[in-house]
């Protein structure tokens, strides 16, 4: 059944958001911003920055149970806030290098953050080996970090199964690792090539990966997304895609159908409460969407959004009527010589 | 052909003419490894003794000033990464270059560079030939010029080379494709080499020692230039200078093979292309090149990805340019071989809605070492944000003009062709920015 998509409301932050997470009441949102974290009351629109990273914040998670919000940033930290507050509760060097994305399992009890570097590591530039654990798995309540495990850098994103049991990362060269969480042990995984592409035309470089992951309500498999090969990598016009594997046996179930993408990165991804649907979104290089929600056992586009802005972010509320879209428009000087507000956030409402 | 002068050292000239010596009397000796060519004594020396000579660290698509030279941290612009203390009091460079930081004092930077084009071709042209185009007439490349002022057209190794393994490019492409020596002539174009470009058919087939070789060639020249002479023909002229350009390339045939550079060597490059092909320019330089230039594409155009790309490519020429400038130095030749690392202009303040930068002319950076430029500079300012140069602006011409004069080639000197208008080698009357020149 086909949906419809209404913007209902929009509001505009100083810079690009690239992460972000809701908070206990729905109404009110955490926003990890290129220039720091930043509350945000959806309906009122007021906003204030109320702390900062060293460099770009990347992702924010809300545990419910502690009422506190984590983030992850780009000088490699994790910070921890009372949602009350928001004050300061403790914050954690994980990394060397950036924290690309963070991820709090549905138990509250864990939290992942993956990093890593592309480094060459060949005349052709594969990557090189990673300088540092990827991926990192941290006791959410003290940030004691419990498991520190390999993968090949960059690894730009992390989920956990519904059933807080899994752990998956996935990263630049279209590769997913899942590790069991209390063991730390890897249990599975695939490769795809379909995300990645290597520079024929500018430059003999790899580019893309896997921006986002969820796991299917029952937790057999995963929806990554990011942008297919491009021969110009420059150009940013990689097919709009996501692809379903079951990551036990390394086996692509599904993928974007044909006619039902444009061109552009795709690197938001979010199931649905019901889980009877996810949405995608990312940027528009061509086609008419840049955000669409896809029903989960067929597969087929049941309604879009064309915001004229790079998607970054989307969150369900609770009841599922809502989407919470977060994103980046095109910066540049306005006429007064100052920088103008290119951070923004809407929010969509969902009819049949 | 030009109005020739000299670059002024005479030992240059001295260099010029024990080659010349030295090469014949390889000749003589019926020696066709380019091994074989430098294992006699007096030419191996002086080959490598001073000369002016260049390696142009092409950084085409144009490389980010904020990830590099000019960072602006804490800033909307800046960016994610952050910025490092140099060994320059008061200076601090992107922290993706903690190489360089530890060797400011041996560069000159341009932290003001401010240029028209913002367009690939046209920016590329204009940074490569010192001067937008004037058609019909085709204003020769840095390397040409180099080449035929400080270069030994006699000498069998390639006296501008350009090492490049991308074979595509888009507008560098296009621009490969074009003349790049212009009205000098095609003796003083590159030799292209470097991956996909490897030179093919310069190796001796083992069926013929060395010996027949020579005695092969020696008939065939005899012959070639007998019917030269008898019928004056200008093809003929061109077949015989091709072919002793291939026999220079026949002879110095291990210079382009990268497996033939130590271990070590390679490990401390890094096992990139543009880093392979920085080592194998020094290599080259050291054995006889005048002009090397390193390209790997247009990797550096990051209007999409900028700072996945950037995380990547920035370290990989930090250490590139670390190594050079150390084993030139080490090795005694800094002081003669300008290493220039640039690209044909910067990238954007803002961030575009694709995660990249994009083109950007007005306020841009570069780097300089070595070869008469003095360390320790950085020459120019930009505005907090890195909107606009705020101190000492420096265009192509200035730039081209600093270059000339610190190889001791005569930036203003006119070009003497027949049927040429009126061209200097940088038109305006403009001043090399004195500061980043010693004496």
């Amino acid at each position: 059944m086909q949906k419809t998509l209404t913007r209902i409301h929009d509001l505009k932050l100083p810079t690009a958001i690239l992460g972000a997470c809701l908070l206990g009441d729905q109404n009110e949102m955490v926003a990890a911003c290129m220039d720091g974290i930043y509350r945000v009351e959806l309906a009122t629109k007021a906003h204030r920055r109320v702390a900062e990273h060293e460099s770009y914040v990347s992702s924010a998670v809300y545990l419910p149970e502690s009422r506190v919000f984590v983030t992850g940033g780009y000088d490699g930290k994790l910070k921890w806030f009372s949602a009350q507050d928001n004050a300061l509760i403790r914050e954690q060097k994980v990394h060397s290098f950036w924290s690309w994305d963070l991820a709090a399992s549905a138990d509250g009890r864990w939290l992942a953050s993956v990093t890593g570097q592309y480094l060459a590591g060949d005349y052709k530039y594969a990557p090189a080996k990673e300088t540092e654990p990827s991926v990192r798995i941290l006791d959410a309540s003290d940030g004691r970090v419990v498991y520190s495990l390999p993968h090949t850098p960059s690894v730009q994103s992390v989920v956990f199964s519904h059933d807080s049991q899994w752990v998956a990362a996935g990263n630049l060269m279209g590769q997913v690792r899942v590790w069991e969480v209390a063991s730390g042990v890897e249990v599975g995984g695939f490769e795809t090539k379909d995300f990645t592409s290597w520079g024929i035309i500018k430059s003999h470089c790899y580019l893309g990966g896997i921006f986002a992951m969820e796991f299917t309500p029952d937790d057999q498999e995963l929806i990554i997304c990011g942008m297919g090969d491009m021969r110009d990598p420059m150009a940013g016009n990689g097919k709009q895609l996501w692809q379903r594997w079951n990551w036990k046996e390394s086996k692509l179930v599904s993928q974007t159908l044909d006619k039902q993408s444009g061109e552009g990165l795709m690197e938001a991804l979010c199931m649905h409460p019901a889980q009877d649907s996810f949405v995608m979104g990312g940027r528009l290089r061509g086609g008419d969407w840049n955000g669409a929600l896809f029903d989960i056992a067929s597969g087929e586009r049941i309604g879009t959004i064309k915001s004229g802005y790079r998607i970054t972010e989307f969150l369900f509320n609770e009841r599922g009527e809502l989407i919470v879209v977060g994103g980046q428009g095109q910066p540049g000087k306005n006429d007064q010589g100052k920088f103008s507000d290119f951070g923004r956030i809407e929010v969509y409402e969902i009819k049949s | 052909m030009v109005r020739r002068e000299d670059c002024g050292s005479p030992e240059h000239q001295a260099h010029r003419r024990l080659f010349l010596q030295g090469s014949m009397a390889a000749g003589v000796a019926s020696v066709a490894s380019f091994n074989g060519l430098f294992s006699i004594p007096t030419l191996a020396q002086e080959t490598k003794k001073r000369g002016k000579k260049c390696i142009l660290l092409w950084l085409c698509g144009a490389p980010s000033q904020f990830e590099t030279w000019d960072p602006k941290p804490g800033t909307i612009t800046g960016g994610p990464f952050g910025s490092i203390a140099t060994s320059l009091p008061g200076i601090r460079i992107s922290s993706l270059m903690p190489r360089c930081a530890t060797i400011m004092d041996k560069l000159g930077v341009i932290r003001s560079m401010s240029t028209e084009p913002s367009e690939h071709f046209q920016g590329i042209d204009v940074l490569t030939r010192g001067e937008a185009p004037r058609p019909p007439f085709t204003r020769p490349i840095l390397g040409s010029v180099v080449a035929e002022r400080l270069g030994q057209l006699d000498s069998p190794v390639p006296q501008f080379v350009l090492l490049d393994p991308c074979p595509e490019g888009n507008e560098f492409k296009s621009f490969k494709a074009g003349n790049w020596a212009g009205w000098l002539g095609a003796e003083y174009g590159p030799v292209r080499s470097g991956g996909e470009y490897a030179i093919a058919d310069i190796l001796r087939p083992e069926s013929i020692d060395g010996l027949d070789h020579e005695d092969r060639e020696a008939l065939r020249s005899f012959l070639s230039r007998k019917y030269q002479n008898d019928q004056r023909s200008q093809a003929a002229a061109g077949y015989n200078a091709a072919f002793d350009r291939v026999r220079g390339l026949m002879s110095c045939a291990p210079l382009f093979d990268l497996e033939t550079l130590p271990v070590a060597d390679r490990d401390r490059y890094g096992p990139g292309a543009f880093a392979q092909h920085a080592l194998q320019a020094r290599h080259l330089i050291e054995n006889g090149s005048t002009f090397v230039m390193v390209a790997n594409g247009m990797p550096w155009d990051n209007h999409v990805f900028q700072h996945e790309m950037h995380q990547m490519l920035v370290p990989e020429l930090d250490n590139v340019l670390f190594q050079l400038v150390m084993d030139l130095e080490q090795r005694g030749m800094l002081e003669d071989t300008l290493v220039i690392a640039m690209g044909e202009f910067g990238r954007t303040p803002w961030l575009n809605e694709a995660r990249g930068r994009d083109h950007y002319s007005k306020a841009w950076s570069m780097a300089m070492a070595g070869g008469g430029i003095r360390g320790g500079v950085v020459v120019g300012k930009t505005d907090p944000m890195g909107f606009e140069v705020t101190e000492n602006a420096i265009d192509n011409r200035r730039l081209f003009a600093t270059i000339f004069t610190a190889l001791g080639i005569d930036a203003k000197e006119q070009y003497d062709l027949p049927d040429l208008p009126t061209f200097h080698r940088v038109e305006g009357n403009v001043q090399p920015i004195d500061e980043l020149l010693i004496g």
